[in-house]
């Protein structure tokens, strides 16, 4: 595992205006994976049609696991069958996941999925085809694109041509790196001609909620520790002034018999 | 052998037959589910991951509160007068707790990897905290309501035994509550991109705590009087008056505390602009809020049994209600896609909830657990003849 929000390694550049979907991205994603088209990794966001007649725009674009820095999914997860690898790939181990499906509800970009219609089903999630980068392959789907709206290498490279190509060409991109910031950082860029709301991504903020997450699930055996304590305390504390009480009703009780006694 | 179990059998009245035929019919659907998987038997999907079932255990576990608010008021600070209610209140909340795993069981993708949970633990994640908090705390509950299994037979040895560890033990079954009943709110801290802001906040666990102390304390109130009108034993009505006096201050102190959240993050106008959520939000405050407090801190109503369990109703719906509203209703929808149940996630909660019932029936049947309480009034209810057992006079 590596340290939250250190720097991936490897990271995709992923280009809207690039995108024809012609969805071979998911098909490869299916072959590599072995999972049906209704399961793949990889789906396509869209704009649908905008603008007025006859200029009629409409863009796609490619959308998978973003690969966080500090990724939700990974701090959620009951029992570490998400983690997040020294590579900064954020890896699923369904031999241990459970599926208790927090990872689902924990991720700010809406990623994972589930197969629902199996007996004993997994989680969708991309890892990169972390079996492909291992052999020194590209993952399926950027291999695969035959527009090279998906480029994968270097994250620092990958960022620095997104930059690049912002800075390359005027106009044809709106100034923002998607992922550069969004949840504290992603290994998954993406650049746009149109702001990425009209595409359907979430508009994320810019620290992990794995951030409060820790806060608060950190803090919590302490807060148990001093309860515990109070508990014993405020115990003892009552039982020692309820003998008290017993012990000096006692005494005078005694005294009040001794009392009666002189009188006979 | 047989002769007996015949005959107990043919003396058993029609409710209990009826609630394990609707416990049968759920546990089947459960197992259905198992085999067919999620996609037929329910209504989860991408954008909803999780429903009814886990509204229901969290509602549930917020319920069942009051095992651990009695626990504590009974041991910790020694209210020895509250005592008598507390076989009752633990027998309830111990089997409020095991329909809460079996619910979670069947919700579980790979219930096969159960065993996870325990051997391969992730601490960051709030639901390890939960599971294990709760495993551990269902195991204390037996422990607290063991003298009532042993008390009457060969194993009445033990008592001695039980007795001398009963306050440590009770002592770390309230704070395993303390922790599970803010880490159940911890869960939805994660989740601030969905859930509506009206309910999020990085406070979630210490409002689930405060209100779990609320519902603890109806619970007990509820309780007693449904076992006042059913068999009739219950615990002193000046009791119950003094239960009642807590929750007025404490449902007061969650909503200054809610309201006080919301104006210091700049949240109130939301309270009026935000449509469905804004009504459910009222309701809530309504509900669980205004409706209680008023009537609980009346003196006259905390005096009057029927007063006081329509109070601590309230608060109970006011509790429920924002458990379900954390977890189900103000989760906002993506693409357009909302979750309503399928019919065979409401068999399998209708079925475990009558599964609940029907235990308690039969243990309360075979086994002292109103003992303790005094009898008020002569009952004459069929569920009173069944729950039969000797009774002290106080």
């Amino acid at each position: 595992m590596s340290e939250h929000g250190s720097t991936p390694r490897y990271g995709f550049l992923i280009d809207a205006s690039l995108c024809i979907d012609c969805r071979t991205c998911m098909v490869s994603c299916s072959v590599e994976n072995k999972v049906p088209m209704d399961n793949t990794r990889i789906w396509i966001e869209e704009t649908g049609v905008t603008g007025t007649f006859p200029n009629l725009e409409r863009y796609t674009v490619p959308y998978h696991c973003m690969h966080c820095k500090d990724p939700s999914c990974v701090s959620a997860c009951t029992v570490a069958a998400l983690t997040r690898n020294e590579e900064g790939v954020v890896v699923y181990d369904p031999d241990v996941c459970i599926g208790c499906r927090y990872c689902m509800y924990a991720c700010p970009f809406e990623v994972p999925n589930y197969e629902y219609d199996e007996r004993f089903p997994e989680v969708i999630k991309c890892d990169m085809c972390y079996d492909r980068l291992q052999e020194g392959q590209q993952p399926a789907c950027a291999q695969t694109c035959p527009t090279g709206a998906i480029k994968f290498g270097n994250y620092e490279d990958m960022l620095a041509l997104a930059h690049k190509m912002i800075k390359d060409n005027p106009g044809k991109y709106i100034d923002h790196v998607y992922g550069e910031h969004e949840n504290g950082g992603t290994a998954t860029l993406y650049i746009s001609p149109v702001p990425f709301e009209e595409l359907g991504f979430p508009p994320a903020a810019s620290i992990s909620p794995a951030v409060s997450n820790r806060l608060v699930t950190e803090g919590t055996p302490t807060v148990a520790g001093a309860a515990a304590v109070g508990l014993t305390g405020i115990y003892l504390t009552i039982k020692h002034a309820k003998e008290e009480a017993e012990e000096e009703r006692q005494a005078e009780a005694a005294e009040k018999a001794e009392a009666a006694m002189e009188e006979k | 052998m047989l002769h007996k179990i015949k005959y107990e059998l043919e003396r058993m009245p029609k409710f209990v037959y009826v609630l394990a035929l609707l416990t049968a019919f759920g546990l089947g659907v459960g197992v259905y589910r198992l085999y067919a998987g999620l996609a037929v038997t329910t209504n989860l999907s991408k954008a909803y991951p999780w429903g009814l079932w886990i509204s229901f255990d969290l509602a549930m576990v917020s319920l069942s509160a009051g095992a651990y608010t009695l626990a504590a008021l009974v041991y910790v600070f020694q209210f020895e007068d509250l005592h008598a209610a507390s076989r009752p209140t633990v027998l309830a909340g111990f089997l409020g707790y095991s329909s809460v795993l079996v619910i979670l069981f069947f919700d579980l993708g790979r219930w096969d990897h159960f065993y996870s949970v325990f051997i391969h633990p992730n601490f960051s994640s709030a639901l390890l905290e939960v599971s294990w908090c709760i495993a551990a705390y269902s195991l204390i509950l037996i422990y607290e309501f063991s003298p009532v299994l042993v008390e009457n037979n060969k194993l009445k040895w033990l008592l001695p035994t039980i007795k001398k560890y009963t306050v440590p033990i009770v002592i770390a079954g309230v704070t395993l509550s303390t922790m599970h009943q803010s880490s159940l709110g911890t869960l939805y801290v994660i989740m601030s991109p969905r859930l509506h802001a009206l309910w999020h906040t990085m406070l979630l666990p210490v409002f689930f705590l405060i209100s779990s102390y609320a519902s603890g304390i109806s619970l007990v109130i509820v309780g007693s009087t449904v076992s006042y009108w059913l068999l009739g034993r219950s615990i002193k009505e000046k009791t119950i008056a003094k239960l009642a006096w807590f929750v007025p201050w404490i449902l007061a102190f969650y909503f200054v505390l809610k309201f006080g959240e919301l104006m210091i993050t700049g949240e109130l106008d939301l309270l009026f602009t935000s449509g469905l959520y804004s009504l459910l939000f009222w309701a809530e405050f309504v509900i669980g809020g205004i409706i209680p407090i008023a009537l609980l801190s009346m003196k006259k109503i905390r005096h009057d049994r029927v007063g006081v369990m329509i109070g601590a109703f309230f608060a109970l719906a006011g509790v429920v209600l924002n458990r379900f509203d954390v977890t189900w209703f103000a989760i906002k929808p993506v693409l357009g896609q909302t979750y309503t149940p399928h019919w065979m996630e409401v068999a399998l909660v209708v079925g475990v909830a009558s599964g609940v019932l029907l235990v308690y029936s039969l243990v309360a049947h075979f086994f002292p657990v109103y003992e303790e309480t005094s009898a008020v009034g002569t009952p004459k209810t069929e569920a009173a003849k069944f729950m039969e057992s000797p009774v002290l006079e106080h």
